[in-house]
């Protein structure tokens, strides 16, 4: 007989590497998003699911609060935050979705006055640091309790960036709970939360109770 | 003093990471490189990290330059010119920053397998490298430089293999890597270790500070960037509303002539004000600086130019708000409205000054949000993960890194 596969979790974080671009209007944002780097790109739209927050953003990505607080421009931002990165598994599509959403808004609207000297938009990317832990599940019950102790950007790493990793909508957790553990049911309703809508620790605190509510 | 010191305050996931990036440079060698020994951001960041990565088997030596009167005058210069404020340096000063480059690096022993280099005084170190990755730790403002001053440091900075910035407005354009990493404060440190009441009530008695009135507290050096002419301005337009007092504590930097003069200045400004306090703190007066902080009602730091501003995170992690200037790295430790107010002028002070004294509810769940803000994001194990984490993404120079 197969010997079940432990699961193991892994931890992660950023360092977040400064390009020196910025820009301090919505013109000069259009210029540089178009020959941003991929990273630059994935970096400001997921940095937030990465990050502890103690006081929450007003928005999920950085594009969107950049246009909220500093150009303040409402309409855009809400556009913006309205992009859900893990819908594309393409960088370059989300480019073009976001500099669209952007061409739409400037031609209906007179475009926005720049913004105040040190509020300017500064392009960065991220070098992501995955760390194994020694944290292993093997059983359902011991899942959930393993789940609640393990850091938030374990979270991130497994449910987030599988979805890079695994280049599908596919998070590591499901698989684990229908192709190890043979709980189909519970994966189904993990794999069907939507991550843009959460923290990671909210998210968290859902998948634990689906699992507790599984056993 | 070692990590597991700091379980219960640290992310439980970074004191995770730490130990896995650790074990893999055990007994290699860590060289940081800077200008003072004692007062200053940058000396009590090392002083707190260097024992921690020595518990984490890392060989790790901390080197202060030898130097005289010139040579900070020359690079107190740089660093205002780097700032935005103050002249190029004259030739005679360039010379001096070279001579004292030159005889530090050959007296000091460079050889590690990552060296850190922190602000411009010893920057020239570079020249003499002998091996090993080197960065150079920036804790200064440099968004708006003096060109001839950025031009002369940037040919030299170009040569480390990444800098490190401590908020993203600071970068550049250089052709290495430019890291972000905020400084952290030391929840463990005499500084922000807690203390008792009785005991921060016989600091303020020794120091001749009654607590028979809200205290409003400015601690920085005394330096016109940190604006203590404009705290005394809005103290006294808060005045007229809240009966208050002001207390401004500072200490003096071996590496900060100017100090005195600006100290002169603001003594004239207190003008024999029974409610100012004018506190001249000797260095290792930590304790003091803890007790001032947490018997204050509200503390302030109302600067025009701020590197990071780690006085900011020491009073909110305190659960004090702050009040405090538009600037630097203040911005990412206070947030507008939820763990205190940024103001941009005299009576912006004076105004959130009033709001609080008259709320002091308020008050209680800025501080609380502060604290909770400073414990998941600016506190040292985050340095001490971050450095490794330098360290380990240059020597593997991928974008995705298993460890």
């Amino acid at each position: 007989m197969e010997e079940k596969k432990a699961f193991r979790f892994y931890e992660c974080f950023a360092l977040t590497t400064l390009t020196g671009r910025r820009a301090a209007n919505i013109v000069e944002f259009v210029e540089i998003l178009r020959t941003a780097s991929a990273e630059a790109i994935f970096h400001h739209m997921h940095q937030y699911f990465l990050k502890p927050h103690a006081v929450m953003p007003e928005f999920p990505n950085d594009f969107a609060v950049w246009v909220s607080e500093s150009l303040n421009e409402p309409l855009l931002a809400e556009a913006l935050a309205n992009v859900n990165p893990f819908e594309f598994t393409n960088i370059e599509e989300l480019r073009a979705e976001i500099l669209r959403i952007i061409g739409d808004y400037l031609r209906a609207y007179p475009p926005p006055r720049p913004v105040l000297p040190g509020r300017e938009f500064m392009f960065n990317e991220g070098i992501t640091i995955v760390i194994p832990t020694d944290i292993e599940a093997m059983q359902i019950h011991d899942f959930a309790q393993k789940l609640k102790t393990v850091d938030y950007s374990s979270i991130y790493f497994h449910f987030y960036e599988s979805r890079l990793r695994l280049g599908r909508p596919a998070d590591d957790f499901s698989e684990f709970l229908s192709t190890t553990l043979e709980c189909p049911g519970v994966a189904a309703r993990i794999k069907s939360l939507d991550p843009y809508m959460y923290s990671t620790e909210v998210l968290r605190d859902k998948i634990v109770k689906l699992v507790e509510e599984a056993l | 003093m070692n990590l597991r010191d700091y379980e219960g305050i640290a992310e439980p996931g970074d004191l995770r990471a730490i130990e896995h990036m650790a074990a893999r440079l055990e007994g290699r060698k860590m060289l940081h490189v800077n200008s003072t020994a004692a007062g200053g951001g940058v000396a009590e960041l090392l002083a707190r990290m260097v024992p921690l990565f020595k518990g984490l088997g890392i060989d790790v030596r901390w080197e202060v330059m030898q130097a005289d009167r010139p040579f900070f005058e020359a690079t107190k210069n740089i660093h205002n010119s780097l700032q935005g404020q103050g002249a190029p340096l004259t030739k005679e000063m360039w010379d001096t920053y070279r001579i004292v480059n030159t005889e530090n690096a050959r007296r000091i022993d460079l050889d590690a397998d990552f060296t850190v280099i922190h602000d411009p005084q010893p920057a020239m170190f570079i020249d003499y490298r002998k091996r090993g990755i080197w960065i150079w730790r920036c804790h200064i403002d440099i968004s708006s430089p003096e060109p001839m001053t950025w031009h002369f440091l940037k040919d030299i900075v170009k040569n480390y293999e990444a800098s490190v910035f401590s908020v993203a407005s600071f970068a550049q354009s250089l052709p290495i890597t430019q890291f972000l990493m905020q400084p952290t404060i030391d929840p463990l440190a005499e500084k922000n270790v807690q203390i008792e009441d009785e005991e921060v009530k016989a600091i303020y008695e020794r120091l001749g500070v009654p607590l028979d009135k809200p205290v409003l507290l400015q601690v920085s050096r005394f330096d016109p960037f940190k604006d203590p002419i404009g705290v005394i301005e809005a103290y006294r337009l808060a005045k007229k509303y809240h009966d208050c007092c002001l207390v401004l504590a500072g200490g003096t930097a071996t590496d900060d002539p100017e100090g005195e003069k600006v100290l002169a200045e603001v003594q004239e400004k207190a003008g024999g004000d029974p409610d100012i306090h004018i506190l001249l703190l000797p260095p290792f007066s930590d304790r003091e600086v803890n007790a001032l902080q947490r018997g204050a009602t509200i503390v302030l730091q109302k600067s025009t130019r701020e590197g990071f501003g780690l006085v900011v995170a020491e009073a909110l992690w305190k659960k004090k708000p702050v009040i405090a200037g538009d600037v630097g790295g203040i911005p990412l430790q206070v947030i507008e409205g939820l763990t205190g107010y940024l103001v941009h002028s005299v009576e912006g002070a004076a105004y959130r000054i009033r709001q609080l004294l008259e709320n002091p509810e308020l008050a209680r769940r800025m501080g609380e949000a502060g604290r909770e803000h400073i414990r998941r994001n600016f506190i040292t194990t985050k340095n001490i993960r971050n450095y490794l984490g330098f360290w380990t993404a240059l020597e593997k120079k991928e974008k995705v890194i298993y460890v």
